[in-house]
């Protein structure tokens, strides 16, 4: 197999983890938001249910989560194994990451200064208004350098969707390095994550840049 | 006719006693300065008056009408309070600007998307204000990109763009560098000339006297004495506003 | 700081480059050095670790003692107590187990291993071959699955780094182009975890690891047809000739004094048919 055979083939695999990376991107980014609402809410029992979901999603191996994603419904209820694995890597990604997410949205949230809060009541803001107009941009632009940090690490984590046999990119780095018995599939892997990840940083990158045109 | 009327006002923080059956009004046309030694409860007063701090007990009256009143001992607060906010607005002492808003956004934001009001309209009224207050070329700008004297100049057109009745200052100028303070000091003075009702917390007692038609003396919670600035700063029979006006005069 | 980026860079680039070299290459290099090639004496004993699949039954895995078992591991243990040396098992990652093996974190990989002319190619001491194998399709009882023919279109699944993924990949590609999707899973047990729940219709494998799985869960079968013979052996770092002829005697000693057979019976699905040594 030649290099450009490894690399094509390789490809392939690179839509079905860019597939992981986006839908997770798209669901956990809401959903983390609304678990760090939750966490902060004034009801004990909601916030203490978002605190139990948050500290067992980010104390447990995301490997481990998979598993129990794609296999745990069929050995609890016996309902069968999706054949679409993207469905359940991308629901076990997403309520993994959302966790994180969270965590990063609080302390964006915690660390606005209560006068904007204030700036805001005064001026007759309701509290959606307040929140999506004056804290949320904010919070946006304090935590982008954390949240682009867990974007990266979200483009090398989509190599666990092995463990579910989803055939994505380092699945099939893997397969050809056997199939070749040859190191080579190894350093194309590294090298597309790493062009990937590339690519991530620099559109953050823009992103904060863009989102820099005023001092916090 | 007043346009605020508190009375009776109790607040406290945990066992900490801060206001202690307060009462006070400000009329229509009225400039009033609250001055008093730090922890007297003056800022806890107009933080009570905005709505800022709930108040455990009293009557909270603007316009005539009940923003809060004391049923069976405690304070309770009428359903509509946003529409008792649109009679106020408040100049914070740390200016609170929104950084992510230009000076424009600021003023405009409010008006158009809590009061509902035509934006065209809106820009050029605060297109207007911000040429009387010289802050013409600054509308584009964000805060960060203002001095302090500017940040607080865009806290006061901001409070005016939503047309209050009455507007009050927590200390407007106790954030800024002293050679700052005179550029928002003298916008105040502006708003006075014109008859802006105001109420003024401040440490800045030659200001106070200048600018008011009534002054209050507040210390541990208590309103010790009230009146006219000539007479409360010159000929005042009371022991401890003599003491404090006295201390400050000295530092 | 630039600089020291760069530098960086330049580092991080050559190691990699040293490594991916180093991977391809080291199959070829003789490690003739006894010191170094695992088996250190250590009191007079000799260190002998055998790789092993943990989750190939039944040739080898985790034993309801929790000490791994199978027929390859009880004959390895045999041997080595018929050496006098100090046997050890260490489980390798199955798709990665040459350069496991190349980097001396075994001395063999002995666990139901197909001989295939590419690691010969590459250089590995390979044994004579000892089991004869054949890959079969597992289906469910009820699917009505009765030959690959009728598997067109479905999905098979298949462990990665088994020698019937690289058939399907080469000598059964034709087969493969029938098949709807060929999955590759880790390992064995998740192969059949897909076939329980559904999720594809058969699991491409080595017949005794079907005929072990047949024996202890209800409702499967195996299609009958023969898809690829091939032949067990054990595979040793190129250069390590003498060790493998030592293990190859020690073996045939077992065989000799009936050890071999009497382990081989405790083994119910291993034909003893495809057991070379004993015909």
């Amino acid at each position: 197999m030649t290099l450009l055979n490894i690399i094509l083939k390789m490809a392939e695999g690179l839509e079905k983890t860019c597939a992981i990376f986006f839908l997770t991107l798209l669901f956990a980014i809401p959903l983390g938001m609304i678990v760090a609402l939750l966490r902060g809410s004034k009801f004990k029992i909601i916030s203490a249910i978002a605190r139990v979901y948050i500290s067992v999603l980010r104390g447990t191996p995301l490997m481990l989560q998979l598993i129990a994603v794609t296999y745990g419904p069929y050995y609890l209820f016996g309902i069968s194994i999706s054949r679409n694995k993207l469905i359940p890597v991308v629901i076990a990604f997403t309520i993994n990451y959302a966790a994180y997410f969270a965590e990063i949205y609080r302390s964006g949230i915690d660390s606005m200064p209560i006068g904007q809060y204030e700036a805001a009541q005064v001026l007759g803001y309701s509290k959606i208004q307040t929140f999506f107009k004056i804290i949320l941009p904010q919070v946006i632009r304090r935590i982008l350098p954390s949240l682009t940090n867990e974007i990266v690490t979200l483009v090398k984590d989509t190599s666990m969707a092995f463990t579910v046999s989803y055939q994505e990119m380092f699945t099939i780095g893997k397969q050809i390095a056997n199939s070749q018995t040859s190191f080579v599939p190894f350093v194309v892997t590294g090298v597309f994550y790493y062009v990937f990840n590339a690519v991530v940083g620099f559109v953050m990158g823009r992103v904060e840049k863009k989102m820099s045109y005023y001092k916090i | 006719m007043s346009v605020l009327a508190m009375s009776n006002i109790q607040k406290s923080f945990g066992s900490n006693h801060v206001l202690k059956d307060i009462t006070f009004h400000v009329d229509k046309g009225e400039v009033v300065s609250i001055i008093g030694p730090s922890g007297s409860g003056k800022s806890t007063l107009l933080r009570c008056a905005t709505f800022l701090e709930t108040i455990d007990s009293g009557t909270i009256r603007y316009d005539d009408r009940n923003a809060a009143e004391t049923v069976n001992g405690k304070a309770v607060y009428a359903k509509n309070l946003n529409d008792f906010r649109h009679i106020f607005g408040l100049v914070f002492q740390n200016f609170n600007l929104f950084p992510h808003f230009s000076v424009l956004k600021n003023m405009m934001d409010a008006p158009v998307s809590v009061l509902h009001r035509n934006k065209e309209e809106v820009r050029e009224e605060c297109m207007a204000l911000l040429a009387k207050m010289d802050l013409a070329g600054k509308a584009d700008a964000y805060p960060c990109e203002l001095s302090g004297g500017q940040q607080q100049r865009v806290s006061i057109v901001r409070a005016l763009a939503m047309k209050p009745e009455i507007l009050f200052f927590d200390e407007p100028t106790s954030a800024l560098d002293p050679e700052l303070t005179g550029e928002v000091l003298k916008v105040i003075k502006q708003l006075a000339d014109e008859k802006m009702t105001m109420v003024i917390v401040t440490h800045e007692m030659p200001f106070a006297r200048a600018v008011s038609d009534r002054v209050v003396f507040m210390d541990k919670g208590v309103v010790v004495e009230q009146g006219k600035p000539e007479e409360l700063f010159g000929q005042t029979q009371n022991e401890r506003t003599k003491q404090f006006l006295q201390n400050y005069s000295n530092t | 700081m630039k600089k020291r980026v760069i530098a960086l860079v330049l580092a991080a680039l050559i190691a990699a480059l040293t490594f991916s070299l180093a991977g391809c290459g080291t199959a070829k290099t003789p490690s003739t050095d006894a010191e170094t090639s695992g088996q250190s004496a250590i009191e007079g004993s000799i260190k002998f670790t055998m790789g092993i699949d943990p989750e190939y039954p039944p040739f080898s895995y985790l034993g309801d003692d929790g000490d791994y078992t199978g027929f390859d591991v009880e004959i390895c243990k045999a041997a080595c107590d018929y050496l006098g040396w100090d046997f050890n098992v260490f489980a390798v990652n199955w798709d990665q187990k040459l350069i496991q093996l190349d980097n001396k974190e075994c001395d063999c990989v002995w666990s139901g291993m197909t001989i295939l002319d590419s690691m010969k190619e590459a250089g590995y001491v390979i044994s004579r071959p000892y089991f004869d194998n054949e890959q079969v399709l597992l289906v469910k009882a009820d699917s009505g699955f009765k030959s690959s023919a009728d598997l067109a279109g479905k999905d098979v699944a298949v462990q990665l780094g088994t020698s019937g993924e690289s058939l399907l990949n080469d000598d059964l590609k034709d087969l493969a182009d029938i098949f709807g999707n060929v999955v590759t899973c880790d390992s064995f047990l998740k192969c059949f975890t897909e076939l329980e729940g559904n999720a594809v219709d058969a699991v491409f494998v080595d017949r005794p690891v079907a005929d072990s799985y047949v024996a202890e869960h209800d409702g499967y079968v195996i299609i009958d047809e023969d898809l690829g013979a091939e032949q067990y052996g054990i595979a040793f770092r190129s250069g390590d000739t003498e060790l493998c002829a030592q293990i190859e005697s020690a073996v045939d000693a077992l065989v000799e004094n009936g050890t071999y057979a009497e382990i081989a019976t405790k083994y119910t699905d291993i034909d003893e048919g495809n057991l070379i040594l004993l015909k």
